[in-house]
């Protein structure tokens, strides 16, 4: 029996092949079985009810209606486009870190998971773009809906490196200029950066009627503090560091992490977020099943 | 109050000082992490750095007591506890130094009985279940009952004889480690004389030893001599004086209680007392000292052979020059014409001074002589060339031309040219040179007569028989003694003539199996019973370990029976160094989990 790609262990499916082929894989073993595209729906603005007509589809149906009055409503839509989805992929240096040599770095896993998602929502015509920052906004690639376009996303994930800082505040704002009309903006990064900061721009982007996505990548080894009995832990974005001794943080940091991702979690369900903490050993399939899941429910 | 058994072991709170080193050693550059999420753990940092600082500063403190708690253990701490005035039957053996020393007078009362009131004291505190040893100064361990010590102590007087107080404590303490009973301790009541400390091994268990009292001056008769053994009738006794006192003392000397003479002496004095015996044949002689504070050792008991000049006469012809010599010491009134003593050119029936013939081919008949009297002595070839005479002796150091080689067994005298020249054995007396000018020099020298005289009233006779003794020591007496005269009776005396001497201090006649006396037993005092310095701490734990407990009157009350009442603090203090440890272990271990969620 044939493994399926999207849910093998992200290490060896990327020891597999490059980008592309890893994308696919993935893809294909995630479309199999769904009989609608999993991110359907985002951007049909609804405009009216009209009674029900047998062959209408009933996923369209009104069940509130009908649990009301109990006659039957299907729901009508102005506009039916496709979707405009903006992806925002951090590139910084802390990007750059894996916490084992039979792990991908957080940089590494991203890059796929961009992939993968861009093929996804490309194979349902929906125009997707791409922007990479650290410091900086680094690449932008606008959004197209031709299936094409995903050869040059591809191009433009794999020509990412490794930055130098991160500061998001500038590629979310790049993003209102690049998605005029409200569609999905898919944030992807390791979250080490001012929340109040991110989260003021995120609620920019849901106030302009962006639907968001977050994806907050960590590296297992990022959830417990591991190591020698004493180091200097350095950050590699500043170079700043202090000595600490591995043991006896231990408890107090993991509940430390513990509380930044319940953190997270509420303040973006609080603004109509939709937030995944993702772990770089987590296979693919299951991140994007998880994020199709969710938006299945919102929508 | 709080003591220790092994002090030394103290010194390990050194130690106490390897975590504080450790950490400070510790301190190196530690290795360098590259970890991108850590805004996260600065923020775990500034929230528990306080925490984390208490902590490591406590487990600090936790390895530095437990180190402390184990040195102090090993030092092995004794606290005192109070609980009530009963103790735990306990074995108990009481030191009382009762040898001559404490027959000294401190404040209007002899050392001996403040002791002995301490004894008591102690004794009082005893109860029913104690088992109790005496020891005295004979250093003999004797089991008592509380009212046979008393008994004891009431009767005790000091004795003229030296306590060894390191054996006595050993046997004490062999007393009370043979106990059944759990619990021991010896107290040892004593002037703590210096001169009474032997070393030995460390005694092991609880010693307490009394601090020791004031010591008074005072002066003894070291020794005494009589100088000649034989006085005819006069004669003169050497005595030592000893002790420490600043001042002098009258010394003087009694003959059958007659003082004959007298004299003045301060302590490290050699006195010589002259005078002429007031009878004759075996006397008492005593020096002795004006009374101090400490009066057993004021005195010194010798037997004196007094008799009249000694009647010497000329067998054979043994030349011009000695028979002109006895003729001036009998007008001298120094010698007597008698037979007591005979010159001969061989052995006689009594005392005989045997000058050689003038001709070798006549020594064989007197050797004869000499091996049917049972000599050993014999006249060998005859020697000329030059010599001096060597002894001690009036003549020493005259030259001797003339001499016949002497060979056998006895007492030598006097030699010449490394060979004997003048010999005893029993009442013969040999010469090995005429006493002629052409034979030796000594005739025509000044030398010549005071030689004669103690050849003939001397030499010739022999000593007396007098044995010196200590009370209660083992002696040899004399073969022909068959027993001796006591005070309270005649004892007899062994084939082995081996006896102890009486515990007393006395001159006591040797009486033979034809009634005559033969010799004299002379017992004293043993002269370091004189020095009455004490013995300080130092002294005292090196003679008879550290265990050894130097205490007031007040801390011996208080004290007594505490080994009962004594807690070793060992066991407590491991205990406490367990709970220490463990306590760091779970520190060490999970110090941060109490912040875990």
């Amino acid at each position: 029996m044939a493994q399926r790609l999207d849910l093998l262990d992200p290490y060896e499916v990327a020891q597999l092949g490059d980008l592309e082929l890893v994308a696919r894989g993935v893809v294909e073993g995630f479309l199999t079985g769904l009989h609608r595209s999993p991110f359907k729906g985002f951007s049909v603005e609804f405009a009216e009810h009209r009674p029900y007509r047998p062959g209408d589809e009933l996923r369209y149906l009104d069940w509130k209606i009908m649990g009301r009055s109990d006659r039957l409503f299907v729901k009508q839509f102005e506009e039916e486009t496709n979707l405009r989805a903006m992806i925002v992929l951090d590139v910084s240096r802390s990007m750059d870190w894996t916490g084992h040599e039979r792990r991908l770095t957080k940089l590494e896993y991203a890059k796929r998971l961009v992939a993968a998602l861009s093929l996804v929502l490309l194979k349902q015509r929906d125009a997707t773009g791409l922007i990479g920052f650290d410091d900086e906004v680094r690449t932008v690639v606008r959004a197209n809906a031709r299936y094409r376009h995903w050869w040059e996303l591809l191009a433009a994930v794999s020509a990412l490196r490794p930055g130098r800082g991160t500061v998001a505040e500038p590629a979310l704002r790049r993003v209102t200029d690049l998605l005029r009309r409200r569609g999905l903006v898919v944030f992807v990064s390791d979250l080490l950066l001012d929340r109040e900061l991110v989260m003021l721009a995120l609620q920019f982007l849901r106030h302009r009627g962006h639907q968001v996505m977050v994806f907050h990548l960590m590296d297992p080894g990022e959830r417990s503090l591991e190591g020698p009995p004493e180091a200097r832990f350095e950050d590699p974005e500043t170079g700043t560091g202090f000595v600490a001794r591995p043991r006896e943080l231990r408890g107090v940091y993991e509940r430390t992490v513990r509380d930044t991702v319940l953190a997270w979690r509420a303040r973006c369900r609080a603004g109509g977020i939709d937030y995944h903490h993702v772990l770089t050993d987590v296979p693919f399939g299951r991140v994007l099943r998880q994020a199709a899941n969710r938006r299945s429910r919102l929508g | 109050m709080i003591g220790f058994l092994q002090p030394l072991a103290l010194l390990g709170l050194t130690a106490a000082a390897i975590p504080p080193l450790l950490h400070l050693l510790g301190r190196r550059r530690p290795p360098t992490v590259v970890f991108p999420a850590i805004q996260y753990l600065t923020a775990t940092e500034r929230e528990h750095s306080r925490r984390l600082k208490l902590r490591n500063l406590l487990l600090l403190l936790l390895r530095v007591a437990a180190i402390v708690l184990i040195v102090l253990a090993a030092a092995r701490p004794v606290a005192h506890v109070q609980a009530g005035t009963s103790h735990p039957p306990t074995a108990l053996a009481i030191v009382v130094d009762n040898s001559l020393s404490a027959g000294a007078v401190v404040a209007g009362q002899t050392v001996l009985a403040t002791l002995a009131t301490r004894a008591r004291d102690v004794l009082e505190r005893s109860e029913a279940g104690d088992q109790l040893w005496l020891v005295l100064a004979d250093g003999e361990l004797r089991r008592v009952t509380r009212a046979t010590a008393h008994a004891t102590l009431d009767s005790l007087t000091p004795w003229p004889v030296r306590l060894d107080l390191g054996t006595a404590v050993r046997a004490a303490v062999r007393g009370v480690r043979e106990s059944e009973l759990g619990l021991g301790e010896v107290v040892v009541l004593s002037d703590l004389q210096a001169s009474a400390l032997s070393s030995g091994p460390p005694v092991e268990g609880r010693v307490l030893v009394l601090e020791a009292p004031s010591r008074p001056e005072n002066l003894g008769v070291d020794s005494a001599v009589s100088e000649p053994t034989r006085w005819t009738p006069s004669g003169s006794v050497i005595a030592s004086i000893g002790g420490h006192a600043a001042g002098r003392t009258a010394v003087r000397l009694e003959i059958d209680g007659v003082e004959v003479a007298r004299t003045v002496a301060s302590a490290g004095d050699r006195v010589v007392l002259e005078g002429s015996a007031p009878g004759s044949g075996w006397l008492t002689g005593i020096v002795r000292l004006d009374a101090d504070e400490l009066r057993g050792d004021d005195t010194w008991y010798l037997g004196i052979r007094a008799s009249g000049p000694t009647a010497v006469g000329v067998v054979t012809h043994v030349g011009r020059f000695v028979e002109d010599g006895l003729a001036v010491l009998r007008e001298d009134g120094r010698i007597a014409l008698g037979n007591v003593v005979q010159l001969a050119d061989r052995p006689q029936s009594g005392a005989t001074v045997v000058v050689p013939p003038a001709e070798p081919a006549l020594t064989g008949a007197v050797n004869r002589a000499l091996a049917a009297r049972g000599i050993d002595w014999r006249f060998g070839e005859l020697l000329e060339g030059e010599w001096s005479i060597r002894g001690d002796l009036p003549g020493a150091g005259e030259a001797v031309y003339r001499r016949y080689r002497l060979s056998g067994s006895g007492d030598v005298l006097a030699t010449v040219g490394g060979d004997p020249w003048l010999v005893r054995t029993g009442e013969v007396t040999l010469l090995a040179s005429r006493l002629e000018e052409s034979w030796t020099a000594l005739p025509v020298r000044a030398t010549f007569v005071p030689f004669l005289e103690i050849l003939v009233s001397r030499i010739a006779i022999g000593s007396p028989g007098i044995v010196h003794a200590r009370p209660g020591e083992a002696v040899r007496l004399p073969g022909a003694a068959v027993r001796v005269e006591l005070p309270e009776g005649t004892v007899a005396i062994p084939a082995s003539g081996a006896i102890l001497a009486p515990q007393r201090t006395g001159v006591f006649m040797l009486v033979d199996a034809a009634g005559d006396t033969v010799g004299v037993l002379e017992v004293n005092h043993d002269a370091r019973e004189s020095v009455l310095d004490p013995a300080d701490r130092t002294a005292l734990r090196a003679a008879l370990g550290d265990g050894v407990e130097v205490v007031s009157e007040a801390t011996l009350a208080r004290e007594l029976f505490g080994g009962a009442r004594r807690a070793e603090l060992t066991g407590i203090l491991l205990g406490a160094a367990l709970v220490i440890v463990v306590i760091e272990l779970v520190v060490a271990t999970f110090g941060t989990g109490a912040t875990r969620a």
